[in-house]
């Protein structure tokens, strides 16, 4: 047993960690990453140290972009690390053909091609796929989309022809796309049974990270604030009330590290991969959300305005507590 | 970073299982499972405790040079857990855990070869002397006075929440040596001998039922001053020490995983009663690793980080949660109080799981967790001036 991160882990933590901090000190949160700090991203290896080897990566491990996935998160950077390195690029460079895998990895490992992921109420007959996917994250920025149905998997290239997405704005800033499937031309990739499974735990590991990435900076910024932050004479830091909400989110924040560290240490074929990220989604999702409201609630008027990171974190909280299900929905899974 | 035990862990496993199975008796187990206070009564827990010091494992959670076995703090993870799945008696801590340490740390060698080893074959039982009725969350306020006389003090007052006192033949206690100092300054700790003239116990009935609690009250009562541990004036770092070492293992969580998977198997929960219990999980499972990874910190040798400050804070909820959540699953059954005590004497036990005949002297019980040990408001003080630096 041992929970101390690796030179290498430690290395590639302050690596993000410095890039992002050079980057978003003025423009924390709002909005998507721009694509050239994407793409400096892809230069430095980030994307090739996460993804398998098959695909021209490293061979990273879920502890990896858990790393990777927290740095982010106190960042509040908005970014589609999860949905197109972790998930859709993680299964065309594990299971798709080597035509495939040619064709999207390297563009997807310098950070010029982002991927989308794709789910929903889709059929395909020869070769061909109709249907609708909702709110998809990255569509519109994407050269191509992955589309996982049940346990089939198919690439549908941007420019295919009957393919419609229509841009709609989340709560975080970022763009979705309500995507449209007439008839498009899509290849399928050839998905063992539940090999798509371990792939979307490992996209939603990075979302855990990200929220008690997020759940950090909002704890720090608010302790920040009671200590500067005068009323009837004294720092609201000295109020005992002020300071068990400050302690219950200290536990909290305590708290979240620990499940996501006991989900991100597990690996893809260990039996309690799975349950593990679940369990973490399900516990750090209800908690983050919390915090966050905490955070705006201490920081009083200045917390419901879109000039500090507090609103921004708060948003950005609410959309990934609810990626690929709700807290609620994942409790319920682990309760069946 | 990885979450494996090694071949060597895997091994005392193994260990500690095959010990528990052959140990652990039925009547044990019985005993344990019909135990509705925080801990095992003389009855229930002698017999164990005899067991586990014919073992060597007693105290294992003392160093190697107090007559510890030496485990690493992953071992003694190890066979926490074990112990708890198995059901074993949660054996008072007030002598283990809380005077044990304080005399290999500050008694005197005259003092640990008396003490120690009549701690460890059971023939002294300890109580706790710290909280007095006017001296509750803030200790310091104690008024039990100790007067020299020659080679003795002689000891006026009245202590309050003593757990097992009724069993017990000797107090540790704080008194007040000195009136004129600041209140911190002026304490000490006491040993007494419980059949010394002037100590009388009385017991105070819990609203479960049990008989858990006692006021004792000190009138004239001489202790030599052999008795004291450490310097005069000194009992409160002394018992700074005692407080930190409160948990004296490793953690909550083994028990509580246990007691939940324990109220799991015995009610099928679905619905509303399913989603609590995996959000009492969920919070103990964050709770294990958030004690592991202060164990972690404390086996290579650095100071545990300010989390530490948080898990009685933690385990108080859960535990809590735990027993109400008992009362609900056992539907009304959960609410029936019988008037027998202890539980474990009954000869011929009740129809039902005994989760459901003793729930509700559980959660009674169970609300004393977040107000022994420092409070859950003390806690949160604590960690807002400890843990977030204000």
């Amino acid at each position: 047993m041992n929970f101390e991160a690796s030179e290498e882990q430690v290395l590639l933590r302050d690596m993000v960690g410095r890039f992002l901090a050079d980057r978003t000190d003025a423009a924390i949160g709002q909005g998507p990453m721009l694509r050239e700090d994407w793409r400096a991203l892809g230069e430095l290896g980030l994307f090739a140290f996460l993804l398998p080897e098959r695909g021209g990566g490293m061979g990273g491990r879920p502890q990896d972009a858990m790393i990777v996935g927290e740095e982010l998160g106190r960042a509040l950077a908005i970014t589609p690390l999860a949905e197109s390195v972790l998930a859709a690029a993680d299964l065309v460079a594990r299971h798709g053909s080597a035509a495939q895998v040619e064709r999207w990895l390297p563009a997807v490992l310098s950070g010029h091609a982002v991927l989308a992921l794709a789910t929903g109420d889709v059929t395909v007959r020869d070769g061909r796929i109709d249907g609708r996917c909702d709110h998809v994250r990255w569509a519109v920025h994407a050269a191509a989309l992955v589309v996982v149905h049940d346990d089939t998997a198919w690439l549908v290239p941007a420019d295919a022809l009957g393919l419609d997405i229509a841009p709609i704005r989340l709560i975080d800033g970022s763009l979705a796309g309500n995507v449209l499937f007439d008839g498009c031309e899509a290849e399928p990739i050839a998905l063992p049974p539940g090999a798509a499974a371990a792939s979307l735990a490992t996209a939603q590991l990075a979302y855990v990270a990200e929220m008690v990435g997020a759940m950090a900076l909002l704890y720090e910024q608010t302790v920040d604030y009671a200590r500067q932050r005068r009323q009837f004479g004294a720092a609201i830091g000295t109020f005992q009330v002020v300071q068990h909400k400050l302690a219950r989110m200290f536990v909290a924040l305590e708290q979240c590290r620990s499940l996501l560290l006991k989900a991100g240490l597990a690996d893809r074929d260990d039996p309690g991969f799975e349950r593990g990220i679940v369990a973490a989604k399900a516990y750090v999702a209800a908690a983050a959300q919390h915090l966050a409201e905490e955070a705006v609630q201490l920081h009083g008027g200045m917390g419901v305005t879109d000039e500090l990171a507090i609103g921004r974190g708060l948003r950005r909280v609410m959309l990934l507590a609810r990626l690929f299900g709700s807290a609620d929905a994942a409790r319920a899974r682990l309760a069946a | 970073m990885h979450f494996t035990l090694s071949d060597a862990q895997l091994a005392f496993r193994e260990e500690v299982r095959a010990f528990l199975d052959r140990s652990l008796t039925p009547a044990m187990r019985r005993g344990a499972a019909l135990t509705s206070g925080v801990f095992a009564e003389p009855e229930v827990a002698q017999p164990w405790q005899a067991a586990l010091e014919a073992q060597g494992w007693l105290v294992y959670f003392w160093p190697r040079a107090a007559g510890g076995p030496g485990w690493s703090a992953i071992e003694r993870w190890i066979f926490e857990t074990e112990c708890a799945r198995a059901g074993a008696p949660v054996l008072p801590g007030m002598g283990l855990k809380l005077v044990g340490p304080v005399l290999y740390t500050y008694g005197t060698p005259e003092q640990q070869a008396h003490f120690l080893p009549a701690l460890r074959g059971g023939d002294h039982i300890w109580a706790q002397g710290f909280s007095e009725p006017g001296a509750g969350s803030d200790l310091a306020k104690l008024s039990t006075r100790a007067l020299r006389d020659g080679d003795e003090y002689v000891v006026n007052g009245q202590k309050i929440w003593t757990t097992q006192a009724q069993f017990a033949n000797w107090l540790f206690a704080l008194v007040r040596t000195d009136a004129e100092v600041k209140a911190q300054r002026g304490i000490s700790f006491l040993l007494i001998d419980m059949a010394t003239p002037g100590v009388t116990v009385h017991p105070i009935l819990s609203a479960s039922g049990d008989h858990e609690l006692n006021e004792v009250f000190l009138e004239d009562v001489r202790v030599p001053v052999a008795n004291r541990v450490g310097d005069e004036g000194e009992g409160w770092s002394i018992a700074k020490f005692l407080l930190e070492n409160e948990r004296g293992g490793t953690g909550y969580a083994p028990q509580l995983l246990a007691d939940l998977g324990r109220v799991e198997q015995a009610a099928p929960l679905t619905g509303p009663l399913a989603d609590r219990a995996v959000r009492l999980r969920l919070e103990a499972e964050a709770l294990e690793m958030t004690e592991l990874r202060t164990l972690l910190e404390i086996e290579r040798g650095e100071p545990p980080a300010a989390r530490s400050l948080a898990v009685k804070l933690i385990a108080s909820e859960v535990r809590q949660g735990i027993e109400a959540l008992a009362v609900d699953a056992f539907d009304m059954a959960g609410l029936t109080l019988p008037a027998e005590r202890p539980f474990h004497a009954a000869d011929a036990p009740a129809a039902g799981p005994p989760e459901a005949r003793l729930a509700a002297a559980r959660y009674l019980n169970a609300r004393a967790w977040s107000i022994f040990g420092g409070t859950s408001e003390i806690q949160l003080n604590i960690l807002a001036r400890a843990a977030v630096g204000l």
